[in-house]
């Protein structure tokens, strides 16, 4: 076996409350990143919950509508008709779509996604976990919205201004920003007028869903036709593009905290260990080993930060999950990677101004009396 | 040139010519040393003696390729360390220099264990073998059952110990010790001296050592002087009679009296001799 002697992790742990302390402050502040990114990626997970559960592979808006998020959507009256003739084409769903607030007697209020579909037909809730679907006169709404508006099903729910009895109870459509409510088509067209604002098209056997995107482009000039793929990430970018500028300030934020954490303690501990360095500098190290010393030290910190960062965000997540269920906290691969891709970076900058100091560091200064 | 403080050994273990270093330039200029020439042989003890700020500590870092030298030319094993590329000088110190320090300069991170195989590390040698080196090397000192402890479990003079087997276990042809007995007791001083005396007359090592402590003395075969720089041998030093200060007797004032020749560290000296001489001469 051919082992050095481990300076850099004896001089890291030698002092454990600094190496805690080190390490605690880095993690937080990478907690800050990975729990931000964490809940914009469980938020895109929530808003896109609707599309990516739904078994649409294709489907057809208003020409120029990409999403659902903050629009609206009107499709000619044939469109159904020309959809369902078209080749490929399974079966067609026209959904309407209204975004508006549902209520409970008791005042609370939500903002909700309304859609209008036909039971027994897809659109309808991903998974109703009680009850039944709507019939007329009433609407299935998400479990995590009844919870926050006291409702159960039979009682009253307010839907766009209607009085709706509450037939069923669905999971996975509430997210920190919406909850989602299904009414009967008809029933939507009473409240909001009739409106044929989606159509979800499944593909027969056979077809590609690029290839149903294709042909129903060509039926329906002037409808806009995205696979469910495309419809996703292009609801996932109008999020993105909403919050961006916020989790990118407070990345950074989080980031510069985590860099003035790791470059406090690396120059403060190398300053205050310089002496050290200057013995094994006449001891015969070179520079190389010096600056390994140091460069070993601030990625032991970092490495170490960002596994408990990563470990705390996880419990972090439970537990927000549980006191807050429209908050879903998703900890992504990605994320994690560009966490441990930024605080690398950090610790390669927080080794620059140490590094300097080692590596000029008199070797003579070993001779000085310490008293 | 002090060619008093030259051997003529032809197998020497370290050769300094003319060595001298100048701080600051100009009128600023400090001359801490003033062309040395020093040749020590393999198995001799060498003391380096002098006031404080006579240059001493330089004059070791000057040997131990720790401070460039301002002219002049320091031969280990055949080489010029100083004419040799600045990169190589690292490996140098480390293979051919065992450093003892005044405050021992153990790694309070690392285990006595730890601490010499660091030096042997830094020499190129790792792993089991370093570790077997350091070992070996402990248990040379008689520290074999403290190999775990850190530095602060340690006493001063097993810190003094452990620095010397740091020093010796990648079997230097040279030890320079900086006051290598200033903080330790008597007892320990004494053990730390024979333990110096030992690598050189067992190992046959050159042993450089810098003091003021004159326990020292006993182990030397060579007691050089060094002050404002320059380097003699003791013995060729006098002591002014009257503040009993150890004087250069060349270029400093003296009287003869009744066939004796007296000197002086200054004109006050010699006249309050002069006074009264029975004062002086007159054995205690």
């Amino acid at each position: 076996m051919s082992r050095r002697v481990p300076l850099a992790r004896r001089y890291l742990f030698g002092e454990r409350r600094r190496a805690i302390l080190a390490t605690a402050g880095v993690a937080v502040a990478l907690l800050l990143v990975l729990v931000l990114d964490g809940i914009f990626a469980g938020a895109m997970q929530q808003v896109t919950a609707y599309i990516r559960t739904s078994p649409a592979d294709v489907i057809v808006s208003q020409r120029g509508v990409r999403t659902m998020h903050m629009t609206t959507s009107a499709l000619p009256a044939d469109a159904g008709l020309t959809a369902e003739t078209a080749d490929g084409v399974g079966w067609v769903a026209p959904i309407g779509f209204v975004s508006g607030v549902i209520g409970a007697d008791s005042g609370g209020r939500q903002l909700s996604y309304v859609i209008g579909y036909t039971p027994g037909q897809p659109g309808g809730p991903h998974h109703l976990i009680s009850g039944q679907p709507p019939a007329g006169g009433e609407a299935v709404i998400d479990q995590i919205a009844a919870d926050q508006l006291g409702l159960h099903i039979g009682d009253q729910v307010r839907v766009l201004g209607a009085w709706l009895r509450v037939s069923g109870l669905a999971e996975g459509g509430t997210s920190i920003v919406n909850t989602t409510t299904f009414v009967t088509a008809d029933e939507l067209d009473q409240i909001h007028g009739p409106t044929t604002s989606y159509l979800l098209v499944g593909a027969r056997p056979g077809n590609s869903s690029t290839t149903l995107r294709d042909t129903l482009a060509a039926a329906l000039p002037d409808t806009t036709v995205q696979t469910r793929g495309e419809f996703a990430r292009q609801e996932a970018a109008v999020v993105a593009d909403m919050s961006a500028d916020v989790m990118r300030i407070m990345a950074i934020i989080g980031f510069a905290i985590a860099l003035a954490v790791v470059c406090l303690t690396l120059f403060t501990a190398t300053l205050a260990r310089l002496r050290d360095y200057g013995i094994i500098k006449a001891l015969g190290a070179g520079s190389g080993r010096l600056a390994g010393i140091v460069i070993a030290q601030a990625a032991w910190t970092v490495a170490l930060a960002v596994a408990a960062s990563v470990a705390l965000a996880l419990v972090v997540g439970r537990v927000v999950e549980v006191a807050a269920p429209t908050i879903t906290i998703a900890i992504e691969p990605s994320s994690i990677l560009r966490v441990a891709a930024g605080a690398a970076a950090i610790g390669a900058v927080s080794a620059l101004a140490p590094l300097r100091r080692v590596v000029a560091v008199d070797p003579a200064s070993a001779f000085r009396r310490l008293s | 040139m002090n060619a008093n403080a030259t051997t003529t050994s032809t197998t020497s273990a370290l050769e300094a010519r003319g060595l001298s270093k100048i701080f600051g330039h100009g009128d600023l200029a400090v001359t801490a040393v003033r062309d040395v020439d020093l040749s020590v042989a393999p198995g001799e003890v060498v003391l380096v003696d002098g006031p404080s700020g006579s240059g001493k500590t330089t004059l070791l870092l000057m040997l131990g390729v720790l401070l460039e030298p301002t002219s002049g030319s320091v031969v280990v094993d055949g080489d010029d360390i100083w004419a040799l590329p600045e990169r190589r000088r690292p490996s140098l110190r480390a293979r051919h220099f065992g450093f003892v320090f005044q405050d021992f300069n153990l790694l309070g991170a690392l285990t006595a264990a730890e601490n010499v195989t660091l030096a042997a590390d830094l020499a190129g040698v790792t792993g089991h073998a370093a570790r077997q080196r350091a070992a070996t090397a402990l248990e040379r000192v008689g520290l074999g059952h403290r190999i775990d402890f850190r530095p602060d479990q340690l006493s001063g003079g097993e810190k003094q110990r452990v620095a010397v087997a740091r020093a010796l276990v990648n079997d230097p042809a040279v030890i320079l010790a900086d006051e290598p007995t200033a903080n330790l007791d008597s007892a320990n001083g004494r053990q730390v001296a024979r333990l110096l005396h030992t690598l050189a007359t067992d190992d046959r090592r050159a042993v450089i050592i810098v003091t003021h402590d004159n326990r020292l003395h006993d182990i030397a075969d060579r007691v050089l002087w060094l002050e404002d720089g320059a380097l003699q041998q003791l013995d060729a030093l006098v002591t002014d009679p009257v503040c009993h200060m150890s004087i250069t007797p060349a270029d400093t004032p003296h009287i003869e009296l009744d066939g004796t020749v007296w000197w002086f560290c200054s004109t006050g000296c010699r006249d309050e001799f002069t006074a009264d001489p029975t004062r002086f001469t007159k054995p205690k």
